[in-house]
């Protein structure tokens, strides 16, 4: 089964893989008592969602768990699978980035009610009182502070293109309401084209590539997230357009060598490291002692990443 | 619909080489693939009736709008009231203790990674008018040193969710999700553009007295503060 060989546990050190090995793996890990956290998340071609799972899995071997590191590729159907694996295995609880805010209720609720709490990460789900914590961006706040910048360098007029990420992520339909509740404030700001590219960059290429064939007088591109910025900036210079402004959201390694290469004009930072590693620790406190979050809903605020800040800039993080 | 449609045309098309009695076998079957999913697609219509049935009623229990108009008079001017300190003084301890400040005169959720938000009441000068901005602000010099120590907002267009943030009997928990929080912060900007900030003048501020009850987020210290306000006076021409 191809989800088998994503999965990877940590004893799995060794590259000796086969189900009978892992479970032989699996054995001697219960041996060892070691509790287990399972870190679900898409897939980790997009560097934010590794930086993620790489922040919650080494804050979870600092606090002494094994850990299991699956993906669910953004399919809900996948996702539920993930948690009956994470449920069968015993694990204490779940850190999820999740395949949906209405289709995610159900398989949380799952865990919930098999005794494993779920700590949700970058994504909400559409129901509180389901997972024990939802730790998001405040996307609207960055959303602006994004569409600041952008505004500032369009100067204050002209036509721009917005790339909407996946519909059914709320952070998708967050990062648009706070884009336009600055850039419609400014009459001379005109999109001439609003269309997803599900959060993929060669998707975000070829739309591009098609806008620009469509309407070549545009002067900036706002995008929802990195790898779609990613996805434009290189549809743009292919066609030899590096006039046009483009201004991301994530803080990715990607855009930052951009922006320093003249490229990519800005993106906006999400604490996504320190998020996933939040979310351990509030698992952690729950699986010790009980102690569930002070709030469900939490907010972690975004900073504007551009020219003057992006060489500080490290795997999601900010450099002092 | 238009998917399984397209797929029975395809195989129709793909198939369409073959001998007639076949043809015919095909064509029954892509009927009746076609026809499958068209059945359950009438399930969904169903569906999306009861949800459409459902969405207006909740569009109507959600209304940030009204939420903030019945609770200014009796709950966030109170509020502000009681919590808001004088501007020099929450501005320096800020600097010294942020946690201090934050405590006396703010509001942060207790989970997460939120800057505070400050309330303060200030009184100066305005030395500066930036009007030419939607985004429209003042400068005010509470100091009387010629300097602007404090920008204020004017709007109409107004940054930030800063008096949603400021409110301790506000909480995320108690939304859907971020998109109806950010509609209900910007339900505040809204309001006080309306309510407080439309009937100003937008020239010849400079020289005037001002007083303004507002907050500002600690989100980047060190920054001259930037304060959304709830209310504010405006003196006469010097």
């Amino acid at each position: 089964m191809p989800q088998k060989d994503r999965e990877v546990t940590v004893n799995l050190r060794h590259t000796m893989a086969g189900a009978l090995f892992a479970s032989a793996a699996l054995l001697i890990s219960s041996a060892h008592a070691a509790d287990l956290i399972a870190i679900i998340t898409p897939s980790h071609d997009n560097p934010f969602f590794k930086a993620e799972a790489d922040g919650a899995e080494a804050k979870a071997k600092e606090l002494g768990y094994d850990v299991l590191s699956l993906v669910h590729d953004d399919d809900a159907n996948k996702q539920s699978e993930l948690i009956d694996t994470a449920i069968a295995r015993g694990a204490k609880a779940i850190i999820l980035d999740n395949a949906g805010a209405d289709a995610t209720v159900a398989a949380v609720k799952k865990a919930k009610d098999a005794g494993v709490p779920s700590f949700l990460i970058d994504r909400e789900i559409n129901a509180s009182g389901v997972a024990l914590a939802q730790i998001v961006s405040n996307n609207y706040q960055g959303a602006q502070l994004g569409a600041q910048k952008f505004v500032k360098l369009m100067g204050e007029k002209g036509n721009f293109v917005e790339l909407v990420g996946k519909e059914s992520d709320t952070n998708a339909g967050i990062r648009s309401k706070g884009y336009h509740d600055v850039i419609d404030d400014y009459p001379d700001m005109k999109m001439v084209s609003r269309q997803s590219a599900n959060w993929s960059q060669p998707e975000a290429f070829s739309k591009m590539e098609s806008i620009l064939q469509a309407s070549p007088n545009i002067k900036g591109v706002i995008s929802g997230n990195d790898t779609m910025a990613m996805g434009a900036e290189a549809a743009l210079k292919a066609a030899g357009r590096k006039d046009v402004i483009v201004v991301g959201f994530d803080g990715s390694n990607d855009v930052r060598d951009s922006i320093m290469q003249g490229g990519i004009k800005a993106t906006v930072l999400q604490p996504a490291y320190q998020g996933a590693q939040l979310a351990v620790e509030q698992a952690d406190a729950y699986v010790k002692t009980k102690t569930a979050p002070k709030s469900e809903k939490q907010l972690m605020d975004c900073v504007l990443i551009d020219d003057s800040n992006a060489g500080k800039l490290e795997t999601f993080q900010l450099k002092p | 619909m238009e998917v399984s449609r397209a797929r029975g045309s395809d195989s129709r098309a793909r198939l369409s080489l073959k001998k007639k009695n076949l043809m015919r076998w095909v064509s029954v079957l892509a009927t009746v693939m076609a026809g499958a999913p068209l059945c359950s697609c009438r399930f969904i219509p169903t569906a999306d009736v009861q949800s459409l049935a459902a969405g207006p009623s909740q569009e109507k229990a959600f209304d940030p709008d009204k939420m903030v108009a019945s609770d200014w008079a009796g709950k966030v001017i109170p509020y502000f009231e009681k919590k808001a300190g004088p501007f020099a003084e929450v501005r320096d301890l800020a600097a010294k203790s942020p946690e201090e400040a934050g405590a006396r005169f703010g509001y942060r959720p207790k989970s997460g990674e939120v800057p505070w938000t400050l309330m303060v009441k200030l009184e100066g000068i305005v030395v500066e008018a930036n009007t030419e901005s939607r985004a429209a602000t003042i400068g005010v010099d509470t100091t009387g040193k010629g300097k602007a120590d404090a920008t204020v907002q004017i709007g109409p267009a107004l940054r930030g969710t800063t008096i949603r943030d400021a409110l301790d009997f506000v909480s995320f928990n108690d939304f859907t999700n971020q998109i109806d929080f950010a509609r209900y912060g910007k339900a505040f900007n809204l309001y006080v553009d309306h309510e407080v900030l439309e009937k100003l003048p937008r020239d010849a501020l400079i020289g005037r007295k001002v007083a303004v009850t507002g907050a500002y987020s600690l989100s980047s210290p060190g920054e001259t503060p930037l304060v959304t306000p709830v209310e504010i006076t405006l003196g006469p021409k010097p």
